[in-house]
């Protein structure tokens, strides 16, 4: 009897989820009418799973609130971000590139040039008021001095030749 | 589907863009109950839940077109909720609810839908079973939900879980076997 009983434990399971064929159901039922420990087994695991049943329904309950922020538009808005960052690098990058391509180059030219008109101004200058303070060395004619060094004045203006010949004038 | 609102499906819908995207929308919208389910089932909280439907759903939306039927990708939808709860349940198992508040809620809803053919349900059994629950090992708790909660059949959960299926049916007779033990142990009479 005792065998008997441990053998239909190992099929009670099935047999209350309706696995078993018809012969082997008959056959735990025919156990079952005459034997009240497994009867009262078969309540147990047909209770317990009812209860089981009823938590997990009402974890459920729980997640019937839960909503799913599927998060497409999250990745939209990180795509144009990503956009964004790529535009500014990209006009920073030709801001730099034009900034070099015309300015720069540009600016360099002029340097050259202007250095290059200021060494002629102050060579012609340098060589006339030489010739001026000469000439004031040498000559009576007062009026003729100072119109050479107001030449001095007037032409390179920018020159240092020009303060010294401003200084003379004086 | 019903669950979700029309008004958000429709944006998601118009967000996902190509064609494929959508038809994971699709499946993933109409399994949203089962897999609600499942996390349910294995329980987490609602807040767990939530965090884990969303991570599925990335996953469903990332997931190129390597599953070509339905079939599929729903066995691979419940394939991936499985391991994600099961990710959160390592970290905390959070059969939070009592069952005072399990029997406060379930009578609130039996008020409003006039249930009364159902059995009376004791709250000292209904603790055990909670109990046992909470306390019974990973690997016999997850084929049990799958298999009597989400309605899988042994072949699907070992599917899902990497097991076989009679491996699965042991471990369900283990189981069911350890929960009823613990109702007859405490003496409370089924």
């Amino acid at each position: 009897m005792e065998k008997s009983c441990e053998d239909i434990k190992e099929m009670l399971v099935d047999y209350s989820d309706g696995r078993l064929s018809t012969i082997a159901s008959n056959k735990i039922a025919e156990h079952l009418r005459k034997c009240e420990h497994c009867r009262r087994i078969l309540e147990a695991l047909q209770r317990s799973l009812e209860l089981a049943g009823v938590i997990w329904a009402d974890g459920l309950a729980e997640t019937k609130e839960i909503r799913i922020p599927i998060p497409v538009k999250a990745r939209k808005v990180r795509w144009s971000r990503y956009a964004a960052i790529a535009a500014g690098i990209l006009l920073v990058l030709t801001t730099s590139i034009v900034w070099r391509a015309l300015v720069r180059p540009a600016e360099k030219e002029m340097n050259f040039a202007e250095i290059e008109r200021r060494i002629i101004e102050s060579g012609n200058a340098a060589r006339l008021l030489a010739a001026a303070e000469l000439l004031d060395e040498y000559s009576e004619d007062e009026a003729v001095v100072k119109e050479q060094y107001r030449y001095i004045v007037d032409t390179y203006p920018q020159t240092s030749e020009a303060v010294k010949a401003k200084l003379k004038i004086q | 589907m019903n669950e979700i609102n029309s008004d958000f499906a429709a944006d998601a819908y118009q967000a996902a863009g190509e064609q494929s995207s959508k038809q994971k929308l699709d499946i993933f919208l109409a399994e949203l109950g089962r897999l609600k389910r499942i996390v349910a089932g294995l329980g987490l909280s609602a807040q767990d839940g939530e965090d884990v439907l969303q991570d599925v759903s990335i996953q469903a939306l990332k997931q190129s077109g390597k599953y070509q039927s339905r079939e599929d990708s729903v066995r691979w939808l419940i394939k991936v909720t499985v391991n994600r709860c099961l990710m959160e349940h390592r970290r905390r198992r959070s059969f939070r609810r009592r069952a005072c508040e399990i029997l406060k809620r379930r009578s609130e809803s039996k008020t409003n839908s006039n249930r009364t053919d159902e059995k009376v349900i004791d709250a000292e059994e209904l603790e055990i079973v909670r109990e046992s629950l909470q306390e019974l090992d990973d690997s016999m708790l997850w084929p049990m939900v799958l298999r009597y909660f989400c309605d899988l059949n042994s072949k699907e959960v070992g599917e899902i879980l990497g097991l076989n299926p009679s491996t699965v049916r042991s471990r369900l007779r283990e189981a069911r076997m350890i929960l009823a033990k613990r109702l007859l142990e405490r003496g409370v009479e089924p």
